[in-house]
């Protein structure tokens, strides 16, 4: 029986996705399927679990929630993504793309300059900072608060959370006054104008006209910014490698160092599945406020 | 019709290239060995020997530069070895690694081979006894050996009027440390501790008490190991002591590359005036072409073997340089003739030259390249009298383990037996609670 015009083109539309498909099983769905098998073995890189892993049931789990290092890590991220991602980014690339609608002279020397460090490689910009604040009294920033009377120290022995979350915000402005320049773009003049009209001053206009009409931007914003923000390694690794003492220890570096610097790939698994979950909930929670709001 | 036989043609075509690339490829690779290393002075070490085994050989060799941290080394070879991609011939950093890359099945047997060499009449009897498994099989050569004791400022301490005579037990060390603090202000006596240090906090700190401790010996012969003992809780106990009196540098030991600061810097400054290492540090880390040299080295840093708990001392010997050879290499036989090679006395001398280790071999001695490092002459002779801990499977996670044990003490959120609680229970939860005897 031959095919009728609409199945035959609503096969083919089903064929275009089949690429797509594919990659996303082949890189994406098999791998996440392997490593909620692997939190539930014993798998090990190195020693006999090596050569036979052996199912272990939920023993990786209940070893998760009594493990002081796992909860510090969480803790640890969420002040990291809070303020990086949430605060600094957010918060200094909306004032960013706010200040450069703006007609000041040399725009794009700013533009330029908020850009930059996005184009920075992450290991980089991380050896970069790193000759900012490591060396005590020898470190460029020691040397810069030095002269208004500051002692120097090592500031990623003393401050080490607040330090990455300083240079995670660095790099990532550029992404959030992005994303909010083209939010700005989309709400139109002529509500500014009615609004001035009406005698509004400039900061009623942000809280009651600029903020509620960006608020679908700053959700999407929010989603992407905190997935990735939970993400991050290469940064913070070439950094400070989650110390000192784990206090910089997010959980992408937790996994990695019970994974391939203990050796345990069943219980790093078993974390990264509970991040996993952690981070698909948080995307549930903004794409229901996010449809609620659009 | 004509069409079909083209495409069936240019098929057969294409099927043919690609089985003699592959033919051609695997020809071409049949005479190329892989060698994992890292960290640059080694991969120097490795050059200088590889045309003379090339030439020996008549084989290509592929030095693949691993990254140089220890730790990242080791987690990438192991992801390789573990995905079946690993190099033909590699390096294991400890003697406590090798038991759990054997359990692993990564390595290939060199019994034969190693016991036919001529090479082998020439290990020192301690470098045959790390080598060798409790089976009696041999998996992986110790080519090189670290010697371990404690080093110290022998000029600043004489300048600062503090006894440089070997200290008797622990509690005479600890006292030194106490007086050196308070005489000088300086920090009397590091201990390599904490998770960044990796494998060093047990290979380089830790390890180096036990032969004097109330536990002498980690690994039974019956698979288990001693971690309930007193002697780790003494041991234990000494860093503590260390680390609440403000003896040793804590905030260093935190951050990343912890060894960094404390021994290439503040130990030539004479910030830190003691600290457990092995030769290697009289030319790596502060001989004359070193980033921060301490200058006459061997006459102003002195050595103290590390004490007993009560009385006698041990210098600790351990394996450096560990060669191995990957089970799944395709050229098992050339890899272990290269592994063989690379064991000889001029590619021994040449890591001894750049990296400070002493070759494994007698005959080195009569090297004259090797008798021109004057800082490792005199240690070579006392090869031979020194302790070594037996390693089981098992190792790498006592070596974590004890990694976490002081990193809790570096934080001082525990005393000795919470530290040795906290590596009893991850050794536990890893490898099961008949293992911890």
């Amino acid at each position: 029986m031959a095919m009728t015009y609409e199945t035959r083109v609503a096969w083919q539309n089903r064929m275009l996705l089949v690429p797509a498909l594919v990659l996303l099983a082949g890189f994406i769905l098999i791998p996440a399927g392997a490593a909620i098998y692997i939190s539930f073995t014993n798998e090990a890189l190195s020693g006999f679990a090596a050569a036979h892993p052996q199912l272990v049931g939920l023993k990786n789990y209940v070893r998760l929630f009594s493990d002081d290092g796992f909860w510090n890590s969480l803790v640890v991220t969420a002040f990291f993504v809070f303020g990086s991602s949430i605060v600094g980014q957010f918060v200094l690339g909306l004032a960013s793309a706010m200040a450069l609608r703006r007609p000041i002279a040399f725009r794009p020397v700013f533009n330029a300059a908020i850009l930059l460090p996005n184009a920075v490689p992450e290991v980089v910009a991380g050896f970069i900072w790193i000759s900012m604040l490591a060396g005590g009294k020898y470190s460029t920033v020691s040397r810069i608060v030095g002269l208004v009377g500051i002692p120097p120290q090592n500031w990623l022995g003393s401050l080490p959370l607040l330090m990455i979350i300083v240079v995670n915000t660095w790099r990532g402005i550029a992404f959030a006054m992005i994303l909010m320049t083209s939010g700005l773009s989309a709400v139109p003049t002529e509500v500014y104008e009615a609004a001035r009209m009406d005698g509004a001053t400039p900061r009623q206009i942000f809280w009651r006209i600029t903020l509620p009409l960006l608020r679908p931007t700053i959700f999407l914003y929010m989603l992407v910014s905190t997935a990735g923000t939970i993400a991050i390694f290469g940064l913070i690794y070439t950094l400070t490698r989650g110390g000192p003492g784990g206090a910089t220890e997010i959980i992408g570096i937790y996994i990695y160092n019970q994974s391939f610097t203990a050796y345990q790939l069943g219980y790093g698994s078993a974390v990264a599945v509970i991040m996993l979950g952690v981070s698909v909930a948080i995307g549930v929670i903004y794409v229901r406020v996010l449809k609620v709001q659009v | 019709m004509k069409s079909t036989v083209l495409r069936a043609g240019l098929g057969l075509a294409i099927m043919v290239a690609a089985i003699s690339g592959a033919v051609v490829s695997s020809c071409t690779s049949a005479q190329t060995i892989r060698v994992a290393e890292h960290r640059q002075a080694r991969i120097d070490a490795l050059n200088r020997s590889i045309p003379s085994i090339e030439k020996q050989l008549g084989i290509t060799i592929e030095v693949v530069e691993y990254p140089a941290p220890e730790k990242d080394y080791m987690s990438k070879l192991l992801t390789e070895l573990g995905a079946g991609n690993a190099p033909d011939l590699f390096t294991a950093n400890f003697d406590s690694d090798v038991a759990d890359l054997v359990s692993a099945g990564y390595l290939a047997p060199i019994t034969a081979e190693v016991k036919a060499w001529d090479g082998y009449a020439q290990l020192f009897d301690v470098a045959k006894k790390l080598s060798t498994r409790a089976n009696g099989e041999i998996y992986a050569l110790d080519s090189m050996l670290g010697v371990e004791q404690i080093y110290f400022r022998r000029d600043l301490l004489d300048k600062a009027g503090i006894s440089t005579a070997q200290p008797t037990s622990w509690k005479d060390l600890l006292d030194r440390a106490r007086e050196i603090k308070k005489k000088t202000g300086k920090y009397g006596l590091l201990l390599p501790a904490g998770i960044s240090w990796g494998g060093g906090a047990f290979n380089e700190g830790f390890a180096l008490f036990v032969p004097g401790s109330k536990t002498p010996q980690i690994a039974n012969d019956d698979g288990t190991l001693n971690l309930n003992g007193e002697g780790v809780r003494d041991i234990l106990g000494l860093y503590r002591s260390l680390i609440d009196e403000d003896l040793m540098p804590i905030e260093p030991l935190l951050g990343p590359e912890p060894w960094v600061i404390p021994k290439y810097t503040m130990f030539p400054a004479g910030d830190l005036m003691a600290t457990t290492c092995g030769t290697w540090c009289y030319i790596y880390d502060w001989g004359k072409d070193s980033k921060n040299p301490v200058p006459d080295v061997t006459r102003n840093v002195g050595t103290w073997a590390v004490p007993g708990m009560t009385g006698g001392s041990s210098v600790m010997v351990s394996g450096r340089n560990i060669w191995a050879v990957n089970a799944k290499s395709a050229h098992l036989a050339l890899a272990k003739k290269v592994l063989l090679a690379l064991s000889s006395v001029d590619a021994t001398v040449a890591y001894a030259q750049l990296l400070g280790n002493i070759p494994a071999r007698k005959d080195a001695a009569d090297n004259k390249d090797f008798q021109a490092l004057t800082e490792l002459v005199p240690v070579l002779k006392n090869v031979e009298n020194g302790t070594f801990l037996k390693s089981a499977p098992g190792f790498s996670v006592v070596s974590e383990g004890v990694a976490r044990a002081t990193e809790a003490l570096l934080r001082k959120q525990t005393n000795a037996a919470g530290a040795q609680a906290i590596l009893v229970k991850y050794v536990k939860d890893l490898l099961g609670d008949k293992v911890v005897k």
